[in-house]
């Protein structure tokens, strides 16, 4: 058994040490948020935070999770939604959906780091997140009112 | 009819919270606890003769529940002729094609299973390119093509072309002849596009009572219904199909896909079965929008009148025909489109190859015909020495013109449109001074498409609390038509609150038929069938409220979840209260509606092979754009972005904007870098993300968007399809933009870094295409 916190949960998972994290987030734990889309740390789809810092969970073993943090996009909304998931709903920014799990981390993680960002560093941020159905814009939109409105 | 003021609002998403939770579960997300895990065992050679497949070893292995091969489904199915197994059936056509399927416990011992099936294939030539498909001893992908039931007659077809559309107006080589034009002939040629959904092809079946439940990430829960029960040989009425969130479509799933291996294992095995493709399938077997090849001849007079048009499109359709043959139509549309012709002959060809096959996607080959079509306009007009967008005002269809196939064009829109592009560009200055030492280039192109209409279904139900539920076979695949557009028209048509109207998600079982999401037809057929529904609901309720007001019921409106007798607000009665009443009395109120195309009228005589004869709601667009091309990369930068396109009449104008800004950048993809391409086995090269490059945020811009409304429509309170038809002009207004800043003939795209350096260092000559004969007569079997 591995043990590993997971939204602030202390879990124990059964998956093997070198099972993809973001199988067990999903496979063990059903939490569904995060997603398989590349599986080559491309699309940024299965970020997660590991100790704070994103991460492709689709890369990290289970094994290099042990006794660590990690927080998944289930756990954004804390009695309401983020500014920035809100900021994401006001401005109409979701189509499909699939990719926002990760974006969502990442751009939590970076609106941490850089509060008052410029549009060029927020699609530097989106380096690794890609969004086929958006266009991009209004996520960047969304992300630079959350950071104003923080 | 209400005012349709009421219909217009910028709704919010209502499944926007969720999916911002990671709540939303997707196909993908779904099969619970029992559910098998099923993949598929695919051929590694692009054309072979199946010796022998043997699952006896692989059956016994440990988790192995059920295992299917070609004898458990015996049909075919296809668009036009039914020329496809479920499975390679006596031979393999392209590389990747299924052979078995397995479902085990869990996904490993499923894979492990596969890979003990036993196979023995016998290598056969392969044509992996249509040059060489088309020449007379070419090997034939489907030696018995002529004992293939034909589900739609009057196509040319033979050995490798799988179909031919071909319309002819008028005296085209008496055009050509005349001693007053200038004969301009261009070709183009163009690759693979991969639809990259972030929901790969997914499906969980079961099968219960005699029937099999199908949920799947479709945007035709009808066709996977008939397909399905086709090529199982069953009756449809035996499917369900029920459709989850869709985490994207773009027309790759407007097909039968994986659901009826799905469905063979789960009736063999007796469990649910849950079956999803890998990323490396995806791409490799992606019914991808079809490699093309276009020559396209235009004799125009001196003053810029095209006295003849003649053109050409060989359309790649892989192994099997698919959506390709129904997409052969639309050459007429496109290449026919846009411009006012004299005489023209245009043929479309949909050529087998053993590569996978390829299928529909945003705006399907309009996007490559109108790349086709607005360079070769440019290159008129350097040969007659024309300004282009004047030889562009000039000729664009208006009012009373005849298209290709001699249908009438209703109103000026593509003219009035253009004039507001000029407008445009007057007013800001250009972008040239950002390219700083680059070449910078600038173009406006004009686009036709239209709104793929065809029946749809629906059914309101009026509830006793004051809300209506809305049930349809409509599918929501992200572009917010069935969340925002169609409540929005409900909640219009019986005075409630979009928030009140419930969205039935798509069930066969629930709703009656609808030819699916896509084509930009959901606002519009759903849309006019949902207010058809709405019309017999508002009639009952207006009934009601009559005897309990005491009023005719024309003396009635409805608005904010009342009736009130007009022009005295507060004197009426709550629709809850109607719906309450009305219950008790006479039984729940509910409505059913009905919408198909009306079939605009052609000209007799000049189309063959077509599905489509004229555009029930033909559709516009007139994009310009910016670029800077580094002479030494050869890198394409896009500075600014604009887009007027006909809508017309816009209901939720932020979601059409979110549509036009996804649909502009999935088109710069296909125009700058996203490149499919096949190596000399068949296989297609790109199998991830790692070799498939798409669009980042860092290489998009915000797009300047415009809306034209009032061109005539039939769709409900005028809307036509906003979603699909952003996408077709980019890589013409990208390609004539490059071209522009260049001054060399752009003749494929993508126009990749290095494509665009050969192009400027004249590396390569011409592209040439002499498989596609000058003579007419000499390139159509027709």
């Amino acid at each position: 058994m591995t043990a590993l916190t997971v939204n602030g949960e202390e879990r124990a998972s059964r998956s093997g040490p070198m099972t993809p994290l973001l199988d067990v987030l999903r496979e063990e734990f059903f939490l569904t948020g995060a997603k398989a889309v590349c599986r080559e740390g491309f699309c940024g789809a299965c970020t997660v935070h590991l100790d704070g810092e994103p991460v492709a969970s689709c890369l990290v073993p289970l094994g290099a999770a042990a006794g660590r943090e990690v927080r998944t996009v289930e756990a954004l909304a804390a009695g309401g939604l983020s500014r920035l998931q809100q900021a994401m709903e006001d401005h109409d920014a979701v189509q499909c959906g699939m990719c926002f799990p990760g974006m969502l981390m990442t751009l939590t993680d970076f609106l941490r780091h850089t509060p008052a960002p410029t549009r060029a560093e927020v699609k530097a941020a989106l380096a690794g997140n890609i969004c086929r159905c958006t266009g991009y814009e209004r996520i960047v939109d969304a992300a630079l009112d959350a950071a104003r409105s923080a | 009819m209400p005012d349709p003021a009421a219909a217009t609002m910028d709704l919010p998403r209502r499944d926007a919270r969720d999916k911002l939770q990671g709540r939303t579960r997707y196909t993908v997300d779904r099969g619970g606890a029992g559910t098998l895990q099923a993949v598929l065992l695919r051929a590694e050679v692009a054309s072979a003769r199946i010796l022998r497949l043997d699952t006896a070893k692989a059956r016994s292995m440990p988790g192995v529940r059920a295992i299917v091969t070609a004898e458990d489904a015996p049909g075919r199915h296809g668009i036009g002729i039914a020329d496809h197994p479920l499975f390679a059936t006596g031979c393999v056509r392209y590389d990747g094609e299924p052979l078995a399927a397995v479902a085990a416990e869990t996904l490993e011992q499923a894979e492990a299973a596969a890979a003990a099936i036993a196979v023995e294939l016998e290598p056969l030539p392969a044509v992996i390119e249509m040059a060489q498909a088309l020449t007379p001893d070419a090997p034939l992908v489907h030696p018995d093509w002529r004992d293939y039931e034909v589900l739609l007659a009057g196509a040319a077809r033979a050995g490798n072309v799988a179909w031919e559309a071909t319309v002819v107006r008028g005296d085209v080589d008496a055009a050509f002849a005349r001693a007053d034009v200038t004969i301009v002939d261009s070709v183009f040629r163009v690759g693979r596009q991969n639809h990259l959904s972030f929901e790969p092809r997914a499906v969980v079946a079961s099968y219960e009572d005699g029937r099999f439940h199908i949920e799947t990430s479709t945007q035709v829960p009808w066709s996977v219904r008939a397909t399905t029960a086709k090529l199982l040989g069953i009756a449809p009425s035996q499917v369900r199909v029920t459709v989850p969130a869709v985490g994207g479509g773009f027309g790759l799933k407007f097909d039968c896909a994986l659901e009826p291996f799905a469905a063979l294992l789960a009736r063999a095995s007796g469990r649910p079965v849950k079956l999803v493709n890998s990323r490396r399938e995806e791409m490799l077997t992606c019914l991808c929008r079809e490699n093309a090849e276009i020559r396209i001849r235009s004799a125009v007079t001196a003053e810029g009148e095209i006295v003849g048009r003649e053109a050409v499109v060989l359309m790649d359709c892989g192994a099997y025909g698919g959506e390709q043959i129904f997409l052969t139509t639309m050459t007429a549309h496109t290449l026919g489109g846009n411009y006012r012709l004299g005489a023209v002959r245009l043929a479309s060809r949909a050529v087998y190859t053993n590569t996978a096959p390829n299928g529909a996607f945003r705006a399907c080959n309009g996007v490559y015909n109108t790349f086709a079509l607005e360079r070769h306009t440019d290159e008129i007009c350097a040969a007659i020495g024309m300004d282009r967008l004047a030889f562009r005002r000039r000729n664009v269809l208006g009012d009373g013109d005849l298209g290709a196939t001699g249908q009438v064009f209703e109103g000026d829109v593509l003219g009035p449109m253009l004039d507001k592009m000029v407008a445009l560009r007057a007013e800001k200055p250009s972008r040239a001074p950002r390219a700083e030492g680059r070449l910078h280039g600038r173009a406006s192109v004009v686009g036709t498409w239209f709104v793929f209409v065809g029946p749809s279904a629906a059914t309101v139900n009026l509830n006793p609390d004051g809300s209506a539920t809305l049930v349809t076979s409509g599918v929501e695949i992200g572009s917010g038509s069935m969340v925002q557009a169609l409540p929005q028209i409900v909640a219009a048509e019986l005075g409630l609150k979009p928030e009140d109207v419930v969205v039935r998600t798509a069930d066969t079982d629930a709703a009656g038929y609808d030819v699916g999401v896509g084509g930009g037809r959901t606002t519009v057929s759903l849309g006019a069938a949902s207010t058809a529904a709405c019309v017999e609901v508002r009639r009952k309720m207006l009934k009601v409220a009559a005897d309990m007001l005491e009023t005719a019921p024309e003396d009635l409106v409805l608005a904010k979840g009342r009736v009130e007798i007009v022009g005295i607000p507060g004197s009426g009665v709550t629709i809850a209260e109607i719906a309450a009443r009305a219950q008790s009395l006479t039984g729940p109120i509910s409505g059913s509606g009905a919408f198909t195309g009306p079939g605009v009228a052609a000209m007799p005589g000049c189309a063959a092979g077509h599905f489509i004869e004229a555009l029930d709601i033909p559709v516009f667009a007139v994009h310009d754009c910016e670029v800077a091309v580094d002479p030494d990369t050869g890198h394409v930068e896009v500075l600014a972005y604009t887009v007027v396109q006909d809508v017309g009449r816009a209901l939720n104008r932020r979601a059409i904007a979110g549509q036009i800004q996804g649909g502009v950048v999935q088109g710069l993809g296909y125009a700058l870098h996203e490149e499919m391409s096949i190596g000399p086995d068949g296989r297609i090269l790109q199998s991830g993300l790692e070799t498939y490059r798409v669009p980042l945020a860092e290489d998009v811009v915000p797009v300047e968007i415009h809306l034209h409304e009032g061109a005539p429509s039939i769709g409900p309170l005028g809307v036509k399809g906003a979603g699909e038809v952003p996408i077709l002009n980019v890589g013409a207004a990208i390609a004539c933009a490059v071209a522009d800043a260049t001054g060399r003939r752009v003749q494929e795209l993508p126009l990749t870094p290095p494509r665009v350096l050969a192009l400027l260092r004249e590396r390569e000559g011409p592209l040439e295409l002499a498989h596609i004969a000058k003579d007419w007569r000499e390139k159509v079997l027709g």
